[in-house]
C-alpha cells in the first residue's frame, strides 16, 4: 500500500517537473494535438476516401480553419497524397509548385517563435519530399524522379550523419527506417523498368545491413526467380528457411506471416518446377492459417489454371473478393479474373459488367478500374 | 477442309500461357508519421517518447481477423512495402514475341456458346509450318461424348519451337449440333518465330593453345539470363572455361554467400563474351581437311524461370593440312621485350620418307600486306643440315622485335636447297612485346 502511493507520488512529481521544464508537455496527448482534426484525415486515408480528403482540406482552407503554419503543410500532404492516388498528377504538380523552397526559412518552426518557441527545425513532413520526387514519373520524365530520390536519399544520409552521435535513438532509427524506405521506393522504379542489376545491387546493399531480415531476402529471391536465376532464388529461400530455425525475425513477423512467407515461397519452387499440384497443397495450407493471406489466394488460382482447371481458378477468385473484400480487392486480383473471364467465355462482357459494378460499391476511390479492360 | 458454312455452336479460346510474372508496382504508400509530423520533430526527446505511443508501428495486422478498411493500400508496414514486389503473380497479359528455342505453350478452350448439347466432339490441335504439319493433339480415338449448352473443354497444348519464321496454330473440332448436323470448325492462330540470339567467334592459335572467343548477342526483347553456356569439344580436345578474376570488393562481400551476381544479357543488342582455351588431347593426331573444335550449347532463362535452348553449329579452327615438313615451337621467352634480341626455339620434323634438306630458313619480307614488326636479329639464313627420313632436328632462331604490343611472326620460311622446294608460310605465331 504504502509502496503505490510511493509510487503515485513519483509519478505526480515527475508530470509537474515536466509542466514546469517544458511548456509543450501536453502537446503529444492525441493525435489531434499533433494538427487540426489529423485522426479524421487518417480515418478517411485507411477508409481510401480520397474524394473526401480533398473535400475536407478544401473545406479547411475556405473557412481559414487552419491556424498553424505546420497545419498547412500537413494538409496540403495530404491533398497532394490524395490528388496523387486519384491519378490527378497535374493537379498534385500544382499544389507542390506552390511551394517555396522545402529548405526555406518559411518551413522551420524557429521562423514563428510565438507558435513553436522553444522549437527548431524543419516543418516539413517527409512524405511531401518524397511525393515530389515520385510526381515527374507519373507525368511522364522518369529520369527526373530517379533523380530527385536519389538526391532525397543523400538527404536523408547527411540527417543520419548529424545525429549519429547523438542519443535519441527513435529520431536515429526512423531516419533509418526513411532511408530503408527510399532504397526500396528507388528499386521499384528500376524494378518496373527490368534494371535487375541495379536493383541487385541495391538489394545486395540493404541486406549488408541486416542480412536477418527474411523479407527483404524473400524479395531477393523473387527477383533472382524473375529473372531467371532459379539456383540463386533457391538459395536465398534456404536463407529465409534457416532464419527461422534460428528463431530470428520475431519482431518482424508474428509466427502464422513468418509460417506462410516460408509455405509461399516453397510454393513458388514448385510452380516453377511446373509442380502445380505441389505448389496449390503449400498454398491451401497458408489459407487455412490466414484466411486474408490474399498473395497465396492469387497464385493458388493461378496454379489451378496451369494445371488446366480454368473452373476452379475462377472459383478461387471470385470466393475471395466475397469473403474478404477488402483484402481481396487489388488490381492485380482482379486483371487476373478478368482474363480467366476473356478465356472462359466467348461472351464475356456480361460477367465483367457484373464484376466491376460490385467493384464500384465496393472498392476505395483509388481503385484503378480500368483493370477490367470493359 | 473449310469451315462448315452457318454459325457454331463451339468457338475456340486460346491464351498463350508463357510463365506468369511477379506483378511490380509503386505502391504509394507511406509511413504516417512522414505525413502528419515534420521531419524534425523527433529531435525533440519528448516528441520522440511520446509520439510513438499515440501510432504503434508494424506488427499490426493479426493473421486472421479480417480488417475491414484498406488501410494496406495506404499505410506501409515495412520499408519494404516501398519495393512493390508483394508476391502477387499476374498473368501474361499480351501474346509476347516467341523466339527459337523455347517452348510454346497455350492453354485452349472449346465453347459451347449455343443453346444446345453438341455431341461426338472430335478435338485437333496442330501446328503448321510452310509444309509441315506437326499433330499436338487429337481426340479421334476417344471423341469427347458431349459438351453441354455453356459449358467448355479446355487442354494445354506445348511444342518445342525449332524453326524460324511464320508459324499457325490450327485448331480443329468436329462435332453433332444441336439439331444433329456433322459440323466442321478450324481455327487458325497465327504467330512468328524470331531468332533469339547470334554467336560470333574467333579463334586464335597462340603457342599450343587455341583460343576461342565466342560472343553472344541478345536480339530478343527481353534480359537473358545465362544459365548455361558450354562448350562441347569436338574429340580429342579437351577444354579449359577461362573467367576474369572478381573485383575485390565482391570477395570481402558480407552478402557473397547469399548471392552470385548473374550474367544477364540485356535486351536489344546486349552481348557477353566467353573466353575457352582448348587443347589436342593427343599428341600426333593431326587429320587432314578442316579442324572441327565443337560446338556451344546455350540455355537460357527469362521471366520465372521459362528455358530456352539452342546449340551452335560446329565451330571451326584454322585448318591443318598435312606436309612434308612441320615446324613446331619447343620454347619461346615468357616475356619479349622490344628491340631486345630473344630466342625462339623450333622443330623441323621431316615427315616424309626420304632424307631431306640441306635447308635454309628465313623470315619472308615478301608480303607487306602488314607491317612486318619481328626481324631476325643478325645473319638473315639460317643454314640447316640435312634431316633424315621421319626425323626432325632442333634449331633456333635469333629474332627481334620493333614494336609493342601484340605481335606476329609470320612468313617462316624453310627452303629445301636440295629439292628446290619452298614451304611457307610454316607456323604463324603471336607474342606480346613489353616496354623495358
Amino acid at each position: 500500500m504504502d509502496h503505490e502511493s510511493n509510487e503515485e507520488q513519483t509519478l505526480a512529481s515527475n508530470l509537474q517537473s515536466l509542466s514546469f521544464s517544458d511548456p509543450l508537455s501536453n502537446q503529444f496527448n492525441s493525435l489531434n494535438d499533433l494538427c487540426y482534426e489529423i485522426s479524421s484525415l487518417q480515418d478517411l486515408a485507411s477508409r481510401g476516401s480520397w474524394l473526401s480528403i480533398l473535400d475536407k482540406v478544401a473545406r479547411a482552407r475556405k473557412l481559414s480553419l487552419l491556424r498553424k503554419p505546420h497545419e498547412h503543410l500537413i494538409y496540403l500532404s495530404y491533398n497532394v497524397l490524395a490528388l496523387t492516388k486519384l491519378r490527378q498528377y497535374g493537379d498534385a504538380a500544382e499544389e507542390l509548385d506552390s511551394l517555396e523552397d522545402f529548405d526555406s526559412a518559411q518551413y522551420k518552426y524557429e521562423s514563428y517563435p510565438d507558435h513553436y518557441p522553444n522549437r527548431s527545425g524543419s516543418m516539413v513532413p517527409f512524405a511531401l519530399r518524397w511525393l515530389h520526387a515520385e510526381i515527374p514519373h507519373k507525368l511522364g520524365k522518369r529520369q527526373e524522379t530517379l533523380d530527385r530520390l536519389y538526391t532525397l536519399l543523400d538527404f536523408v544520409r547527411t540527417k543520419l550523419k548529424e545525429r549519429e552521435s547523438k542519443s535519441i535513438d527513435v529520431c536515429f532509427d526512423r531516419w533509418k527506417k526513411k532511408e530503408a524506405f527510399l532504397i526500396n521506393a528507388i528499386s521499384c522504379h528500376h524494378l518496373s523498368y527490368k534494371e535487375f542489376g541495379v536493383c541487385l545491387t541495391l538489394l545486395q546493399s540493404l541486406l549488408n545491413v541486416d542480412s536477418l531480415d527474411p523479407v527483404l531476402l524473400s524479395k531477393l529471391g523473387y527477383i533472382q526467380m524473375q529473372l531467371g536465376d532459379l539456383d540463386g532464388s533457391k538459395a536465398s529461400f534456404n536463407r529465409v528457411e534457416s532464419l527461422m530455425k534460428e528463431g530470428n525475425s520475431g519482431a518482424l513477423l508474428d509466427e502464422v506471416e513468418f509460417k506462410n512467407l516460408i509455405c509461399r515461397n516453397k510454393a513458388m519452387i514448385y510452380l516453377v518446377g511446373k509442380d502445380y499440384i505441389s505448389a496449390v497443397r503449400e498454398y491451401d495450407k497458408c489459407i487455412e492459417r490466414d484466411p486474408t493471406d490474399v498473395v497465396a489466394t492469387n497464385n493458388k488460382a493461378l496454379c489451378l489454371m496451369y494445371s488446366r482447371d480454368l473452373s476452379d481458378s475462377i472459383k478461387v477468385l471470385e470466393s475471395a473478393l466475397e469473403r474478404v473484400p477488402t483484402v481481396a480487392l487489388n488490381e492485380t486480383l482482379v486483371v487476373n479474373l478478368c482474363s480467366m473471364y476473356e478465356l472462359a467465355y466467348v461472351n464475356h462482357g456480361d460477367i465483367k459488367k457484373t464484376l466491376s459494378n460490385w467493384i464500384a460499391r465496393v472498392a476505395p476511390d483509388d481503385f484503378d478500374s480500368s483493370c477490367t479492360r470493359i | 477442309m473449310s469451315s462448315t458454312p452457318g454459325p457454331h455452336s463451339l468457338a475456340f479460346r486460346v491464351m498463350r500461357l508463357c510463365r506468369p510474372s511477379f506483378h511490380v508496382d509503386s505502391p504509394l504508400r507511406v509511413d504516417p508519421l512522414d505525413l502528419f509530423t515534420g521531419e524534425d520533430l523527433f529531435d525533440d526527446p519528448i516528441a520522440a517518447s511520446q509520439l510513438p505511443r499515440l501510432f504503434p508501428q508494424s506488427g499490426n495486422h493479426k493473421a486472421g481477423e479480417s480488417d475491414l478498411t484498406y488501410r494496406n493500400r495506404f499505410e506501409l508496414q515495412s520499408p519494404t512495402d516501398a519495393m512493390g514486389l508483394s508476391g502477387l503473380l499476374i498473368l501474361p497479359q499480351a501474346f509476347g514475341a516467341i523466339y527459337l528455342g523455347e517452348t510454346f505453350c497455350t492453354y485452349i478452350s472449346i465453347n459451347n456458346s449455343s443453346d444446345f448439347e453438341v455431341r461426338d466432339v472430335i478435338i485437333k490441335a496442330e501446328i503448321q509450318r510452310e509444309r509441315q504439319r506437326l499433330l499436338l493433339l487429337d481426340t479421334t480415338k476417344s471423341p469427347v461424348e458431349s459438351i453441354r449448352s455453356g459449358g467448355r473443354y479446355d487442354f494445354i497444348v506445348e511444342h518445342d519451337v525449332k524453326e524460324l519464321g511464320a508459324h499457325t496454330l490450327v485448331c480443329t473440332a468436329l462435332y453433332n449440333d444441336g439439331d444433329g448436323e456433322r459440323k466442321h470448325l478450324p481455327q487458325f492462330f497465327k504467330f512468328v518465330v524470331a531468332n533469339p540470339l547470334s554467336v560470333r567467334t574467333k579463334v586464335r592459335s597462340v603457342k599450343e593453345s587455341t583460343f576461342l572467343e565466342a560472343c553472344i548477342e541478345n536480339h530478343t526483347k527481353s534480359n537473358l539470363f545465362m544459365d548455361q553456356v558450354e562448350f562441347e569439344p569436338a574429340e580429342h580436345w579437351s577444354i579449359t572455361v577461362l573467367k576474369a578474376d572478381e573485383h575485390s570488393s565482391e570477395i570481402n562481400c558480407r552478402t557473397r554467400e547469399i548471392f552470385k551476381p548473374p550474367i544477364l544479357i540485356r535486351a536489344g543488342g546486349g552481348i557477353h563474351n566467353y573466353l575457352y582455351q582448348l587443347r589436342l588431347s593427343s599428341a600426333q593426331m593431326k587429320v587432314d581437311g578442316s579442324n572441327i573444335l565443337g560446338k556451344l550449347q546455350i540455355t537460357w532463362r527469362t521471366n520465372l524461370g521459362e528455358p530456352g535452348r539452342l546449340q551452335t553449329q560446329q565451330i571451326l579452327g584454322s585448318p591443318i593440312a598435312r606436309q612434308d615438313i612441320e615446324l613446331q615451337i619447343l620454347d619461346i621467352p615468357s616475356l619479349t621485350v622490344l628491340e631486345k634480341p630473344f630466342l625462339v626455339h623450333l622443330n623441323l620434323n621431316n615427315q616424309t620418307e626420304r632424307n631431306r634438306g640441306p635447308f635454309e630458313v628465313w623470315l619472308s619480307q615478301d608480303e607487306p600486306r602488314e607491317e612486318k614488326t619481328i626481324f631476325v636479329d643478325g645473319v638473315q639464313k639460317l643454314v640447316l643440315p640435312q634431316v633424315e627420313a621421319l626425323s626432325s632436328t632442333d634449331f633456333k632462331l635469333n629474332l627481334i622485335a620493333t614494336r609493342l604490343g601484340v605481335q606476329k611472326i609470320t612468313g617462316i620460311t624453310v627452303f629445301d636447297t636440295r629439292e628446290k622446294k619452298t614451304y611457307n608460310p610454316l607456323l604463324d605465331l603471336e607474342i606480346f612485346v613489353d616496354a623495358d
